[in-house]
């Protein structure tokens, strides 16, 4: 038995920021001296471009179809200080099942035993959107994983989502599954975002561990094919990305969340909506300011 | 919602299918799924009908596209193309039909534009959507003719008086289909009409292209078949009626009296045939009868089997061989109002003497529904009544173990006898199944 390595899982509705989030952890991380390994699990596979100038690389899949088996060093490439980068790939669109093609890879990885080989410390696996059908669990299941967290904005849409990931979370959770270490708030721009955000994650029996401002520099960084931590290491928004990676090496204790069920949510998202409109028009300039 | 049924008398929608595309004339089954489905039918099934386990094109020698991982991530339409343009080149047949399992169906396979690619290039490939998770055997039965009669049986040929269309039977799941079949052509024959069976050795593609030709379309089943009888009206705009089984003499009777007057066969001419019929069935039963006299032959039954099979069974016993059928089982998942329309036809029949119909579909189930009945109850006398003899499937002989009774396997599975041409149709059809009744019980003493 090797050391124990720390997988964890980004989940989070599509476009909402888990790759952008997922690589600054990924290169934070590794200036914080951990071995670090990234696996894209989308079909999109654009989940470490950032950590490589923007390249893709080969999936698993794709070289999974090619070549009928794969060897580590076909799908583990070497990004932005080290860290290592995988991306599960998937089939075309409309075509097949990508919710076995993530079990298919993730299955790779372990049976060419890539992070025992490697010495990783830290697994990170940047998951697409909902979880849409069993293969998209499959990283917080059965112990792949032990740590989720979600990234969400104050979207609702974003928010029905994660509420969504935390059913997921609480099904597999009485059965060895992973648990949820918390919420990366995205996005956080507009003074109120912050407040919803804190109060899903209050209702849910959550907590959100780093509140991540929208910034343009994060835009400027993606342009250059780089994360934020590596094209502007020395900007407030990388070191908001190395204290959340901070605290995401220092987590231990995860939890199994209480999702709302969805008439709740739709109640709440409701009377956020009034709350929204009562600050419009001023009537609630003080608790706004408060913000 | 049903729990679970143990030891099931059906395989999945993709089994009963196979068995009835292979059962098509000239027809080249191929099969669109994982290579476990073929192994389970080729035995599960095939080989629990009476050892019909191979064929040219069945059992596990057939084109299919064993679908592995690859294709499930990567989707499997690939792989059916490769599959169908070798089989046309290799394997020697007139219709080519393809068959979906359950691995493409979740996966979202589009099978539809593959074949209808093939189609439209003039060949003659078709489908039908069969995944197990669907239905059982006889809804692939089901999918099966709906797809035959979309695209096989030519709209708007002309109506021939003699002719008439017949199925109903599916294949394997009654075991004696082959035999059936040809009972129920040649009770036909009696009448005059040409048939057409769809499967089997006497049917052939031209004729089966022909159908809409047909004046009635005579399902075989109060149950399967149904639905394939009204898509077939609504498109050809041929009727339909539906009957049970005739198995035997009486049931021949009723069967050709009501087909008869259907079709306008004059009344003297269908009592002419069916006095001469039952003379002949006479001339072979006049031997055996002191026999059936002296052995007290006469029996108390429990009759087990499928929507076709059960209530024809017991009608067989009580009216061709005065036997007392007092628990009929029938062992389809059914909807209420079909269970309903099965006991209404006992109505007003004469001979048939009170019995209990139940619906079981486990066979613990029904062992326990038939020991419990059988049990004698407090008192004087036991509730039922000895001897009995079992009339089901070959896993109903812990039953009859139980019971201390004979036992013969007809309705699926039977898996303890070798089945070629038999059938139990018609008024032939009656003999042979009296026979192996008294065989059987006779073996048992
Ligand atoms: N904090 C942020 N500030 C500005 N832009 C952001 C931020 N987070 C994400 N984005 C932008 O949002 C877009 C989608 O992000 P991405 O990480 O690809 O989402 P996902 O992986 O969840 O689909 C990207 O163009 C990214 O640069
Ligand atoms: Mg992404």
């Amino acid at each position: 038995m090797g050391k124990d390595i720390k997988q964890i899982a980004i989940y989070g509705k599509g476009g909402i920021g888990k790759s952008t989030t997922s690589s600054n952890i990924s290169a934070a991380l590794a200036k914080l001296g951990c071995r670090v390994m990234q696996v894209g699990c989308d079909p999109k596979s654009d989940s470490t471009n950032t950590l490589r100038d923007g390249k893709y690389i080969p999936t698993v899949l794709d070289t999974l179809r090619a070549k009928g088996k794969v060897r580590a060093d076909e799908i583990v490439f070497e990004g932005f200080n080290g860290v290592y980068c995988v991306e599960a790939g998937g089939p075309a669109p409309g075509v097949g099942c990508a919710g076995r093609g993530i079990i298919t890879a993730v299955e790779q990885l372990k049976i060419l035993k890539v992070f025992e080989d490697l010495n990783i410390d830290i697994v990170l696996y940047d998951v697409l959107g909902d979880v849409v059908c069993g293969g998209f669990a499959v990283p917080i299941r059965e112990g792949i994983a032990k740590h989720v967290f979600t990234v969400t904005s104050s979207d609702f849409m974003a928010i029905y989502a994660a509420n969504n990931l935390f059913a997921g979370i609480q099904k597999y959770s009485a059965s060895g599954g992973a648990l949820l270490g918390g919420v990366i708030a995205n996005s956080i721009s507009a003074p109120y975002s912050k407040s919803i955000v804190d109060d899903f994650a209050a209702r849910t029996g959550t907590r959100v561990i780093e509140y991540v401002p929208r910034s343009m520099t994060v835009t400027q960084a993606e342009l250059q094919g780089k994360t934020v931590v590596e094209s502007a290491p020395d900007s407030d928004q990388a070191k908001v990305y190395l204290r959340l990676a901070q605290n995401i090496a220092n987590h231990n204790q995860s939890q199994a969340p209480s999702p709302l069920p969805v008439a709740e949510l739709h109640e709440w998202a409701a009377g956020w909506a009034s709350e929204l409109l009562k600050m419009e028009s001023g009537e609630v300039r003080e608790a706004a300011h408060g913000i | 919602m049903l729990s679970s049924i143990e030891s099931p008398r059906w395989t999945c929608a993709l089994g009963g299918a196979l068995a009835a595309a292979a059962a098509l004339p000239r027809t080249i089954p191929v099969m669109h799924s994982g290579p476990g489905c073929a192994a389970n039918f080729a035995w599960t099934q095939n080989g629990a009908a009476g050892l019909q386990v191979a064929g040219r094109c069945a059992g596990l020698s057939f084109p299919a596209t064993n679908m592995q991982e690859g294709e499930i991530v990567f989707g499997g339409a690939e792989r059916l193309h490769e599959q169908l343009r070798h089989t046309l080149q290799i394997m020697d047949g007139d219709l080519y039909f393809v068959l979906t399992g359950c691995i493409p169906e979740v996966i979202g396979d589009d099978v539809e534009s593959v074949v209808s690619g093939y189609a439209a290039a003039g060949k003659p490939v078709i489908m039908a959507s069969t995944a197990g998770f669907k239905g059982n055997s006889y809804f692939g039965y089901e999918q099966v003719l709906k797809a035959v009669f979309q695209k096989i049986v030519r709209p708007g040929s002309a109506a021939k008086r003699n002719l008439v269309n017949i199925w109903g039977i599916p294949p394997m799941m009654d075991v004696f289909w082959r035999g059936n079949l040809r009972g129920v052509e040649e009770l036909l024959g009696l009448l005059g009409f040409r048939v057409n069976t769809f499967f089997g050795g006497q049917a052939s593609l031209p004729s089966i292209a022909n159908a809409a030709a047909a004046r009635l379309n005579i399902v075989l089943s109060d149950v399967y078949g149904v639905e394939a009888a009204e898509l077939f009206r609504d498109i050809h705009g041929v009727d339909f009626i539906t009957s049970p089984l005739p198995l035997g003499a009486a049931a021949s009777d009723r069967f050709l009296r009501r087909i008869g007057r259907r079709l306008e066969v004059p009344a003297k001419k269908i009592e002419t045939i069916i006095q001469r019929e039952n003379k002949r069935r006479y001339d072979y039963l006049e031997p055996i009868i002191d026999v059936y006299n002296d052995m007290e032959a006469q029996r108390y039954a429990i009759v087990i089997g499928d929507a076709n099979y059960a209530c024809a069974l017991a009608d067989f016993l009580a009216e061709d061989m005065g036997w007392l059928p007092e628990l009929t089982v029938i062992t389809d998942v059914l909807a209420d109002d079909i269970k309903a329309g099965l006991l209404r036809q006992r109505e007003g029949r004469s001979l048939i003497p009170a019995q209990k119909i139940i619906f079981r579909s486990g066979s613990r189930e029904i062992l326990e529904a038939a020991a419990d009945d059988w049990t004698p109850s407090n008192g004087r006398y036991s509730k039922r009544s000895q001897p009995v003899f079992v009339l089901g499937s070959s896993l109903d002989r812990n039953l009859a173990q139980t019971l201390g009774a004979g036992h013969l396997s007809v309705s699926f599975p039977v898996s303890n006898r070798a089945v070629l041409n038999r059938g139990y149709t018609g008024y032939g059809g009656g003999l042979l199944l009296m026979e192996d009744v008294i065989s059987a019980f006779i073996l048992a003493r």
